[in-house]
């Protein structure tokens, strides 16, 4: 045998080997991606994947309105609101991934562990509930210490765990906590195969699940965490990922559309906001906040998220509040530029900007938004104000903000709100009540604007909370505690023979971030 | 001095070694700007579960006392829960330390197959073209960072040419059972020859982009060493009794260049544990490395001593047996450590 037929049959063997290790399934598989690491316990994820595994894995009382606002039911049939009293009655076709019929107990239970365990989203119960008895099989009652109005769509954010699964699984009185991490006891219409925080969780369909999936829907989902734009776009390009995470660089969006993928936004009541100190020199003058937010280029800062020609990221606000959530005013002017106003209100500001340079502050992880500091920089330089660009990463940011004496004059940041209830943004952005962090660091203290945040609690009919929230909107754009640049639509990039149903179709579109990743509503080629 | 016992002391100070860096890293950790009570539980979280979460952390006792504490649980092998990952940090480090160990040594092993030789040929062939070829290659890949390797290789090995796969530690359709991590052993352990090659081929891009600027670095100080090994009156003499270049080069030319690159390769190979990050962040590579940033970023105080402890641990391993080779190959630093 000579040299190059023993090259020759040696290079064919291992390629017939490697081929034979490649995935040859007929199996429909979903491959998407998001940059943090993924929580599976229900009790302790707050952030987007976090809310992506928990509505696959896990069912919830309601659920976000489709196409629409607020909730409508879920696992909840219907419920009755008696002052404090909310009282929910439950399919009773429901099980979980185990076999175990849910019931009411399952939900009492899992309101107990929440809130033992402290973490997730529990904060957005904490001290609103009294008690939660399962009054029946499939009847639950919550007290709540006081009247509460966003309560019911604060019910989104709490999954119902398999009591029986979850107890026997609980070591010294940890609530299951390290088996949650790593295993599923839900009644959604995934469960875990396998699950790597920092890697991938690998999910596969539930067959006895109460609603119909989308035809071609996918049997097994690879959910992927922290893949570079470069990882992305190599894999699209090779066919061997789905859909792409919301993070990615405008110009990697564009070259995946250029290559055949097509690209959807998710408008996930959330806003980019540019955050003004107002407890610091030269900010806490209402007239240079006024100044700087009429001095905002919003055009350019449009034009700065577009991707292409038919996608942009962006949409402009009105006010604080983005459309979809109660006190949304569509009629209101969206805000733009105005130079002389902006001069104007400079002139009645009590400090000379030349002796007040700004520090503005953008997230180092997140390095597409230097352009919207820099952008501020050259406009605001026109105003007189000498403007400083630090690039914080995300832990040092979280420990600057917690002292408004030295915290940024302005920091960029997208806010979202936990639930379809104006509530879960407003209050925890602007009422005085609340601990210093980057969600309220704009340190807004305003005795109106509480009051009203506080009625909006407590007022249960929908148009006197318009009429509120409304109010607060007002208030809000008047006093500038933030910069309102634009309301954020996250992008993502589906490859072609993929359709992602609820954001192609404004009809079936979830109005919460991360509520429209239901993977049984999404089609695949096989 | 016995071998056993040269061994014995170099364990007993690497100890003494890792409880200093024990006790740097955990307080470098606690100044790094953040509260990791506040950035687990996020901005909504209220005051009280964020103090709830300091007490369980301990955060609020002294250092000396927090350290105190550290220490009597790592003897009990237990480093606390991770606020990242949410699992104990025993945990994550049994899951990523193999896949980064196994990927970094197959990078040390191509410093060594390609390095070595590269340089050997070379020096060989001096002044050449054989020389001028592998010197720019040699420059290029040191100048370049290995995650600028790791894009170039994807681009070109996966996405031009898809001949490699881009993620992962080995096909989504193979199922192997977990038994050490090490994936080219597990497969084997299986039975799996199909694994086996799988997971090789999934390795081939990682590693070879991690040591890319190893291979040019052993590269240039083997020439150079060999150069002047040339250059040494004993080439001369062996020149003299007409042994054939091909032995020269190889028994009295290479062998004696061996140590400073063997040193060196030693050191980057340890040091190729924390700089694989970005090439385990490129091919989605479930290591340490990443692992390492993460919990940084996160300031998750517990998994940042324990990722940088176990680190220093394979640093100090690594140095152990690269003295241990050096020695055996240089028969002077032995007979020295005898004081003879």
């Amino acid at each position: 045998m000579t040299l190059t037929t023993r090259t020759t049959v040696l290079g064919s063997t291992v390629l017939g080997l490697l081929l034979a290790t490649a995935p040859a399934s007929a199996e429909r598989i979903l491959r998407a991606d998001e940059v943090a690491v993924g929580e599976i316990d229900p009790a302790k994820g707050t952030d987007y994947a976090d809310t992506v595994l928990a509505i696959n894995l896990y069912d919830t009382l309601v659920y976000p309105k489709q196409g629409g606002a607020g909730v409508q039911p879920h696992l909840a049939t219907d419920w009755t609101i008696d002052g404090a009293s909310y009282t929910f009655n439950l399919r009773d076709d429901v099980k979980f991934n185990s076999g175990n019929a849910l019931t009411a107990a399952d939900v009492a239970y899992t309101f107990e562990r929440m809130m033992a365990m402290g973490q997730g989203n529990s904060s957005l119960f904490a001290g609103v509930v009294d008690s939660v008895e399962a009054t029946g099989d499939h009847t639950v009652v919550f007290t709540l210490s006081k009247p509460f109005a966003p309560f019911l769509a604060t019910l989104i954010r709490m999954p119902i765990v398999d009591m029986a699964t979850v107890k026997a699984n609980e070591k010294d009185g940890d609530w299951a906590s390290t088996w949650m991490s790593q295993n599923s006891a839900g009644s959604g219409p995934y469960m875990i195969t396998s699950h790597d925080p920092q890697t991938e969780t690998v999910l596969s369909y539930e067959a006895d699940y109460f609603i119909e999936p989308v035809e071609n829907f996918p049997e097994t989902v690879r959910f992927r965490y922290g893949l570079e734009p470069a990882t992305v776009r190599a894999l699209m390009g090779r066919g061997e990922h789905d859909i792409s995470s919301q993070w990615l660089p405008p110009e990697v969006y564009a070259g995946l559309a250029q290559d055949g993928a097509s690209l959807v936004t998710e408008a996930g009541l959330t806003g980019e906001y540019f955050k003004l100190n107002t407890q610091r020199a030269p900010l806490d003058d209402v007239h240079c906040r006024r100044a700087l937010a009429y001095a905002f280029d919003y055009a350019t800062m449009a034009q700065l998220t577009q991707i292409n020609d038919n996608t942009s990221t962006s949409k402009p606000m009105t006010g604080a509040i983005p459309q979809g959530l109660t006190g949304y005013d569509a009629s209101l002017p969206v805000f733009q530029q105005d130079m002389a106003l902006a001069k104007e209100e400079l002139g009645k500001c009590q400090y000379d900007p030349a002796d007040h340079p700004l520090d503005v502050v953008f997230i180092a992880e997140t390095p597409a938004r230097e352009r919207g500091a820099l952008m501020m920089q050259a406009i605001y330089s026109t105003l007189g104000f000498k403007v400083d660009i630090t690039r914080t990463p995300w832990a040092l940011l979280t420990e600057q903000v917690t002292a408004p004496a030295t915290a940024p004059h302005v920091v960029e940041i997208a806010i979202s709100a936990a639930s379809p209830d104006t509530d879960s943004l407003l209050y925890a952005m602007y009422h005085s009540s609340q601990p210093p962090t980057w969600i309220s660091s704009s340190y807004y203290k305003n005795a109106d604007l509480d009051a009203l945040l506080d009625k909006g609690r407590v007022e249960s009919d929908p148009d006197a909370r318009q009429a509120l929230y409304a109010d607060a909107n007002a208030i809000l754009a008047d006093t500038v505690p933030d910069i309102y640049a634009y309301e954020l639509l996250s992008p993502f990039a589906v490859r072609d023979g993929v359709t992602y149903h609820n954001l192609a179709d404004p009809a079936r579109t979830y109005p919460v971030s991360g509520f429209n990743m239901r993977f049984a509503d999404i089609s695949v080629s096989e | 001095m016995t071998i056993f016992r040269r061994l014995l002391l170099r364990l007993g100070t690497s100890l003494i070694v890792l409880v200093g860096v024990s006790m740097l890293i955990f307080c470098i950790a606690r100044v790094i700007p953040g509260d990791p009570a506040r950035i687990a539980l996020g901005p909504r979280a209220t005051t009280e579960q964020v103090e709830q979460m300091r007490e369980a952390l301990h955060l609020n006792e002294p250092l000396v006392v927090q350290y105190g504490l550290f220490m009597r649980d790592l003897a009990r092998g237990d480093l606390g829960i991770s606020l990242y990952s949410k699992r104990p940090v025993m945990t994550d480090l049994a899951e990523y330390l193999p896949a980064t160990l196994e990927l970094v040594l197959l990078a040390g092993l191509m410093m060594v197959v390609f390095g070595l030789p590269l340089g050997a040929l070379s020096a060989r062939y001096r002044g050449r073209w054989p020389d001028h070829l592998i010197r720019v290659f040699s420059l290029l890949t040191v100048s370049a960072p290995a995650f600028v390797w790791a894009v170039g290789l994807v681009l070109v090995f996966a996405y031009f040419l898809p001949l490699f796969p881009i993620t992962g530690r080995i096909a989504d359709t193979l199922n192997i059972p977990h038994l050490t991590g090490f994936m080219l052993i597990d497969t084997l352990a299986a039975g799996r020859i199909d694994g086996f090659i799988s997971a090789l081929h999934h390795m081939i891009l990682p590693a070879f982009a991690l040591a890319l600027s190893g291979i040019g670095q052993a590269s240039r100080l083997t020439r150079s060493n060999m150069i002047s090994t040339y250059e040494h009156p004993s080439i001369e003499m062996a020149q003299a009794y007409g042994f054939s270049e091909a032995r020269i080069a190889q028994r009295y030319a290479f062998r004696p260049s061996l140590i400073p690159s063997l040193t060196i390769i030693g050191l980057d190979f340890a040091a190729l544990l924390g700089n694989a990050f970005l090439v385990e962040i490129i091919f989605a590579w479930p290591g340490l490395s990443r692992y390492g940033v993460g919990v940084i970023l996160q300031k998750d105080l517990n998994a940042i001593v324990g990722t940088v402890l176990i680190i220093s641990a394979t640093f100090l391993i690594a140095n152990i047996i690269v003295d241990f080779l050096v020695s055996v190959i240089n028969p002077r630093i032995r007979l020295s450590e005898n004081g003879k």
